[in-house]
This record gives structure tokens, sequence and C-alpha cells, in this order.
């Protein structure tokens, strides 16, 4: 019989408080039998402590069996569940609510083959239950809890090495303070000591409590970020932390650069930094001869080559004695010379400059039949491409057009204004120079001839005549000027 | 409490009146206590520092190889058409198959009520993490693009726009490996915390006392905890059975469900297993008798348990060893060209050293075990443990790339051979697998307190 304790010694101070009474055992064998001795004494809020699990003192000190395998396989059979439903659902289902599935026709196998989809199955439920067991053993034990009273007194260090406890709490009906003490010694207790807890040990030491708010605050930054970030735009790309393959080291055949090697000794390819030769002067892809001019851009030629040739190529194609060809993009020249000159004084290369004075073809040339279809087609034709800003009737009043306006007036573009196809000065132009137009653009106007084909811009040339014949306008700004309204069919064009 | 070493006392020899004693030297619960807390009390052996810097050299030159990696892309290493398979996917296989002991001693043994199991789980345990751990990194430094790992798992990414293919073997593995890891850390530290609490109540510095009373999440040893503790380790035992067994079995399948010659075959999952387990021991024993030798643990970690798991070598490579006879029969009886070609082509073909070095260290040096001598003497079985390694490494070696290298059509025949990088890498994760036992070792008990006390000859008669 060692210590005693001292009863009314310690826990009168107020910021204390009596727990109970901890008896030391120094075997297994004498901690079940106090136990069994304390059960039948009549007390219920007791618990021993012992370095390692007691096999029969569970009935001794009344604990019943715990309920976690039940709440494991309650958990596995939902893991089972979701498993499935994970397959199924992101492997055998068309449309799923974010992304496609994985539904590919694979060796010939379903979609929804059980015997595939066990393997995964069978892990979900085993890390569920794992967890579930892991987790609940602690929740039911309540634990981790780092503030215990027993911990403040040194003799339970030992309840972890080689010594054996028994706790009665005050809180128990029969807890006498005196006699319980008696009781303990007893049963054979080689110590008895009480277990006094510090009030102030419930509470958070305040330099943590102040860093769980700052951190917990530190925490609603970034969605509050996020939730900023929601439906508003920017100006910049959105941030690509991992740019994956976008920029690459190589060469490719259409572009200068962007060189291999490192910063200060760059490779190229060739020493004008592109990866691929230009064409040979006077090179024509198959099927882009386009010698008739009349009706490949609108105009008849006045001079007998029709060619435009860079400077000082056009010697050498029509010396070397070769039949010389077109050249209708300049394109290739090497970059860093100047500016390529024609021999026609042509710069087609942005395709806005054409000289006014070409001798414009008046009619249709003889590949274009006018009749109903063709006008039609140039109907459909005009209203997907010409519609945007001059408007369905052709008066300039699309959309495009107006939106442009606006904001010239507000100063935010420079914009000349969508001409009215109505327009006495358009009225006259001849057919070529509108097919022109439509090839090369004008002004801000930018050039269709590589979006439609040669065909639907005559058509459309057709049915921008048949407008400005029908003459269909606002009455606003219709000058009295040209074919009156009632005046014909779009089909009697020329 | 003097662990004197009882030297007299043979405890392989087996009485049927009488069980021979797990724990030797006349331990009790308080000199349990003090030979394994002492060892994280006490200063470190040199020993411990010399392995420790040469394990951290090759723990930096790991990084260094895997730096090199990430910058210049997969073709540092030796894989090439058709070998694309190679140093990445045996280092995988072997280090998750030397984890499988760890599993077996903690889950399987503890529901076959192998008692002692308790000297050595814990250690093993730790070794089956780590273990996991290196075989972990190399499929994941492999995948190319490595920051974009998570495209593996089944978390809706924008970038992907896809859900991935469960009917992949490649797939479960990343489930099978991912689980495997989580619930052995689980186990592990579950069964750690009363040992981390009887650490914590001995600490006498204040950072000691903060880590460990963290670690140890306040446990007290209450009987009710107990009880609930023991329901939960039960369950993890029991769900740690199948997992072990099927880790192994997907990561065969990785294997069998392809259609190469050699790769082919049903025996494959029972046949993996079988040597990973194989390969865990030899793996536990090279690890504890150095290590029970330096920390003086002979009366804990006593011969009985050493021959215990020599005996577990010998089934385990039996096993392995009629596995290979077997796919020797199937490609004859089998009847197939291609499959009766490549095991051929593995004896007798480019890399028939590799097949040699496997049959030699695998199956013939374990036969040694067969005389009593051997498997109780401790620096032998370490001698003879490091040939099982060795070829239980080269097995998955063969397996992978003599079937790579030579399958159906001769116009795609190739010939493999690591650059240094791979080597490299296949020394630097032991340096990896090294520092973290160690320090495994230095911080926290190498040995389960409670479990060895529970079987104490005391407790036994209770």
């Amino acid at each position: 019989m060692a210590h005693s304790a001292k009863p009314g010694a310690v826990h009168n101070h107020p910021r204390n408080r009596l727990v109970g009474l901890m008896a030391q055992f120094d075997d297994p064998e004498s901690l079940v039998a106090a136990c069994e001795q304390a059960r039948r004494a009549g007390y219920v809020k007791l618990d021993a402590h012992s370095p390692f699990p007691i096999h029969g003192i569970d009935p001794a000190i009344g604990i019943r069996r715990t309920r976690l395998p039940f709440l494991v396989l309650a958990l596995a059979l939902g893991a089972c569940v979701f498993g499935l439903w994970l397959q199924y659902y992101t492997n055998a289902v068309d449309n799923t609510a974010i992304f496609p599935g994985y539904r590919f026709f694979i060796s010939g196998k379903p979609n929804w083959s059980l015997p595939a989809n066990i393997p995964v199955t069978f892990e979900i439920i085993v890390l569920t239950s794992a967890f579930t067991a892991f987790l609940g053993m602690w929740a039911l034990n309540r634990l981790p809890r780092l503030a215990n009273p027993l911990h403040r007194i040194s003799r339970f260090r030992r309840a972890t090495n080689d010594r054996f406890f028994l706790v009665i709490e005050q809180a128990d009906e029969k807890f006498d303070l005196n006699r319980t003490q008696q009781q303990l010694e007893e049963w054979g207790a080689t110590a008895i000591e009480q277990i006094i807890e510090d009030l102030a040990d419930r509470e958070l030491p305040r330099n943590l409590k102040l860093a769980g708010i700052v951190l917990a605050l530190l925490l609603l930054v970034p969605p509050a970020l996020i939730y900023r970030a929601m439906g508003t735009t920017s100006r910049y790309p959105r941030l690509h932390v991992v740019p994956d393959m976008d920029v690459q080291h190589k060469y490719k055949a259409q572009a200068i650069g962007p060189n291999l090697g490192d910063d200060k000794n760059p490779s190229y390819m060739y020493g004008d930094r592109r990866a691929a030769r230009p064409p040979i002067p006077g090179t024509v892809a198959r099927g882009q001869l386009e010698l008739d001019t009349e009706y490949f851009r609108g105009y008849r030629e006045s001079h007998p080559t029709g060619l435009f040739l860079p400077r000082g190529h056009a010697e050498l194609v029509l010396a070397s004695g070769t039949r010389p060809m077109p050249v209708l993009d300049s394109d290739w020249q090497d970059p860093g010379h100047d500016a390529p000159g024609t021999a026609q004084d042509a710069s087609p290369a942005d395709g806005t400059v054409v000289p006014a004075e070409k001798d414009w073809v008046q009619e249709f040339p003889s590949q274009i039949t006018v009749d109903e279809a063709l006008l039609k087609r140039g109907q459909q034709r005009f209203e997907i491409y010409c519609t945007a800003c001059h408007g369905f009737d052709g008066n300039g009043n699309g959309l495009v057009n107006q939106r442009a306006l606006a904001l010239n007036a507000q100063l935010k573009a420079k914009w000349t204004a969508a001409k009215s196809l109505h327009d006495p000065t358009v009225k006259v132009q001849p057919i070529g120079r509108i097919f022109d137009t439509i090839t090369n653009g004008r002004n801000t106007m930018g050039p269709y001839g590589r979006q439609i084909p040669v065909a639907d811009r005559w058509a459309i040339v057709a049915y921008v005549r048949a407008l400005q014949l029908t003459g269909i306008q606002p009455v606003v700004d219709a000058p009295a000027t040209g074919p009156s309204a009632t005046d014909g069919q779009p089909s009697a064009v020329e | 409490m003097a662990t004197t070493l009882d030297t007299h006392w043979d405890n392989t020899h087996e009485d049927p009146g009488k069980r021979a004693p797990l724990v030797l030297g006349g331990l009790d619960y308080a000199g349990v206590t003090d030979s394994v807390a002492g060892i994280w009390e006490s200063r470190q052996p040199r020993t411990w520092w010399i392995v420790f810097v040469l394990a951290v050299i090759w723990l930096l030159i790991l990084g260094g190889c895997i730096f090199h990696l990430f910058m210049k892309g997969v073709g540092v290493w030796g894989n090439c058409n058709p070998v694309f398979w190679a140093f990445d996917i045996v280092n995988f296989v072997f280090w998750v198959g030397i984890g499988h002991a760890g599993t077996l001693i903690s889950a399987i043994l503890f529901l076959f009520r192998q008692n002692w199991r308790t000297s050595i789980n814990r250690a093993a345990e730790a070794m089956t993490i780590f273990a996991v751990i290196c075989a972990g990194m190399f499929p994941g430094v492999h995948i190319g693009r490595i920051w974009v790992f998570y495209w593996l798992f089944p978390i809706p990414t924008e970038h992907l726009a896809m859900w991935p293919n469960f009917r992949s073997p490649l797939l479960w593995d990343v489930f099978a490996v991912g689980t495997y890891f989580t619930v052995s850390l689980l186990f592990w530290y579950m069964g750690m915390v009363p040992d981390l609490a009887t650490l914590r109540d001995r600490a006498k510095t204040r950072v000691k006392k903060i880590v460990y009373g963290i670690l140890s999440l306040g446990w007290t040893g209450s009987v009710r905890s107990w009880h609930r503790y023991e329901a939960a380790y039960t369950i993890l035992a029991a769900l740690s059975t199948p997992l072990v067994l099927s880790v192994h079995t997907i990561v065969s399948f990785d294997f069998a469900v392809s259609q190469l010659p050699g790769w082919h075959t049903t025996i494959f999952p029972p046949y993996f297993v079988a040597g990973a387990i194989f390969s865990g021991f030899a793996m536990v024993v090279t690890l504890l008798v150095p290590a029970r030798t330096l920390y003086g643990l002979q009366n804990i970690i006593t011969i009985r348990h050493l021959e215990n798991m020599n005996k577990i070598i010998m089934a385990t490579g039996l096993m392995v060893g009629m596995a290979y006879a077997i796919e020797f029969f199937i490609a004859w009886y089998g009847g197939v060209q291609a499959e009766s070609f490549a095991f051929q082509n593995r004896a007798f073909g480019n890399y028939w050293w590799s097949y040699w070095i496997m049959v030699t260290c695998n199956v013939v040096i374990p036969q040694l075990f067969w005389i009593k001598w051997c498997r109780t003497t401790p620096w032998f079985m370490v001698i003879v443990s490091l040939f099982v390694n060795v070829g239980m490494w080269f097995e998955r070696f063969v397996i992978t790339v003599t079937s790579l290298s030579r399958d159906f059509v001769p116009s795609s025949w190739g010939f493999y051979w690591p650059t240094e990088v791979d080597i490299m890498m296949l020394i630097g994760s032991f340096g990896l697998f090294f520092t973290m036992f160690l320090l495994f070792c230095r911080f926290l008990p190498l040995i389960a307190i409670s479990e060895v006390k529970n079987v104490l000859p005391r407790s036994e008669q209770h």
C-alpha cells in the first residue's frame, strides 16, 4: 500500500475539479479482479487503463460489443453500390453530366461488363471500409483528445508501460471520496491518486486560438477570389500553368521560327529563318492558272501577258523562252526585301489597292448563265456573307454596320460606312468592278475572294444587280433615280 | 531492465507439451518497453550513420535522375521500341512485391493467430509502406507528362474532358496500389498509436512531448478504447488479407490481360502473389537481422522468428519454382508456337543469363534452408535472402523484357539495354527506401511494444 490520496487538498482551488480516483495495480489479473469488485459494488462510471489489451476484462468492467463492424458493413455496401455506379456512369452511359464517358468499342468488349468492373469495385469497398474502421474507431473512442487530466498525473505514465489502472469517476452515483478510496485499497490497489482536472486545460491555448482564427480567415480568401472571378471578364488569357504542347521547339513549314537550340545559339533550317523553301518563281498551283481574267477577275487584260511578276523575275522568265506563268500571290518573297513591285504596279498582296482604270467587264462572262437558279444561289450567298453589313435589302443597314457606326460616334472605331448598293455611284459601276470589290474588298470591307468561290461571287453580283434594279430601299433615303420599284423581275437583270 | 542475451535457451525446438517462448532473456513488460524505447532514446550507433549517409547520397542521386528525366523526357531511359516497359515496370513490380510480406505478417498471420508475428510486424509494415512508395514512384515518373498525373483518377478535369477507362488493367492498378498504400498506412499508423503513447510518456524534451502527444492522439490505454481498437484492428486485418492478394493479382493482370507470348497466362496471379511474399520475406530478413544486432534486440526478434520466416521463404520459393516449371509445361502442352518460342527464348535466347540468374537465386539457393543450421544462422540467412532479392528482381526483368523484345513478328524484335539513368534510378530507389527505413528506426517504435507484451509468457498463462 503506497500513496494515499489526501482528500480535499487540491480540488478546493476554484479552477480545479475532482474527476475521480485512480488506483494502480501491478498486474493484469488484479486489475480484472478489481474491476469485478467495483462492478459488484455498484459502480458504473469506471474505466481501466492498461499497456496492452487484457482479455477477459470486457465483461468484468461491463463493456458491450462495439457496433463498429456493422458501421463498416453498412459503408462497405454503400461503397459497392457507388463503385458499380461510378463505372457504369462513366463508361456505359451516353450523355454523362460533365464529360463524355469512355464509350469506345475496344476489342469487341461490351461497355458494361461486370467481370472487368470487379477489381475497381473491390478496391473502392476496401478503401471505404478501411477508412470507416479507422475513423469510426477513433470517433467512438472520442479521440483524439489531447488534454486529459490523467496526463497530469506522473504515475499514469506507466499506463503505457507496465502498470494497470482503475479509474472511478466522481460522477458515479456511488462515488464517495473516502469510501471509494477505502474500497480501492481493499481491492489491492498499490497506489491511489485523485484525478484533478485543471479547468484551464479545457480551453485552447490562446496563441492556438488566434492562429486558428487567422487560418480560417485565410482559408476564406481563395473561395472569395474565385467568387469574385465568377462572371467577370478579363482582357488576358486564362492562367495556363502547364503549357502542355502549346509551344514546341520544332520547325513548322509555313511559319518563321521558332528556332531550335538555345537563345544564344539559335539554329534555323535556312538563313531566312524559314523551315520550307518558297516555290520557284512562276510556280502555279495545279488548277489555279486562271488565265481567263474576265471570269476570274472581272476585267479584260490590257497587257498581253497578264502577269504580275516580281521585279527582276519577268525578264528571267521571258528570257528562258518558256511561257510565263501568272503569279497571283507574292507571299513567297523573302522577308527583309523591299515590298515587291509588279509589272502592273499593283500590289495584290493586300488585295485592297486595285487600279481604277481597269477595263471592267460589263456583261457576265460566258461561263455564267443568268437564270433564276443563279439568282437564288446569289441571294442565299448574299444573305450569308453580305447582309451583316449591307443589310438584306442592300441599303447598308446591316447590324455590324449599325454597331460600328455607333462606335464611330463614340470615337471607339474607325469605320467607313458600308455603301448602300442603291447608291448612284454603285449603281453605275460595271459588274466587273462589283466582282472585284467582293474579291478584294474596299476600304474597311475585307476581301472575300478566298471564302467565296468564283461562280458564287458572280451569283452574288447577279443578285446585287437584281437588288439595284428592283430598287428596294427605305423611303427616307430613296432618291428618285434608277428604275422604279415595279420595274421587272430579277431575271431581267441584263 | 537488463536485456541479457539468453543464449542457452533454444526456442527453435518444438516440444508439443510446452510452448517455446517468443521473448527471451526474461524480459518483463518494462523490459520490453525499455528495449524498444531505448533505441529511440539513445544516440544512434555509428553503423546507422554510415548507412544513413550512403542512403541519402543515393536518394539525392535519385532526385537528380528524376529531375533529368522530367527535363529531358523518358528518352533518357533505355526504353525503346519494342521494349517500352523495362526498368520502370520491373522496379515497380519488384518493390510492390516486397511490400507484400509486411501485410502478410501484419494481417494474414494475425488472422491465423500466429503470435510470433508481433516481434516483426511493425518493421515489416514500415517496410511495406516504404516499398510501396518506391514502387509508386516508377510508374509515376514513367507517365511522361507527370504534371497531369491526376488524369489517372476519375476526377472530372477540364483538360482531359473525359473519364478514365475502367476496363483497363492499368487503371485497376492505380486503384489497387493506391488502396493498398492507403490501407497499409492506416493499419500501420493505427497499430503504432499505443506505442507512440509509450514514447510520449517517456519523452523528455518539449518538442518530443508535443509531437508524440499529437501523434498518439491522446491515447490512454483505456480498456474501452482497447476493445474498439481490437475490433478495428481485426477488421483492417480482414480487409488487408484479400487486398494484398488482389494487389499483386492486379499487377499481374497488367501482363496477363495482354496477348503477348509469355505474358498471356492464367498462372500469373498466384505466381505473382507467391513471388511477392517470397521476395518480401527475403527483404524482411535482410532488414531485421542487421537491425536486431545493431539495436540488441536478439531477445525480442529471436532465432525462432527468423527461422519461421526462412521456412516461409523456402515454401514460397518452391511455389515460385513450380510456377516456372508449369510455365514451360504449358508452353509445350498448349502447342502454341509463339508461346513455346517465348519460353525457349527466355532460357536460351538473348537474355539467357537473366533467366539462369533468376532460377539459381530463387529456386536453387533457398533449398539450403532445408538444413537447420542454414535457417538458424543469422549471417548466413542474410546472404541467402540477398540472393533471393536479386533473383526476384531478375524474375520481373525476365518476364518483362524477354517477352517484349521477342514478340510474334521477327521484324519487330529488338534488344533492350538499360542506360546509366536506369541503373542509377534502381540503386537510387534503394537509397529512398533505406533513408525512410532508417528514419523510421530512429523516430518510431521499431517493434510493436504493446503487442509483444501481449505474448509474454505471463499473458499466455492468463
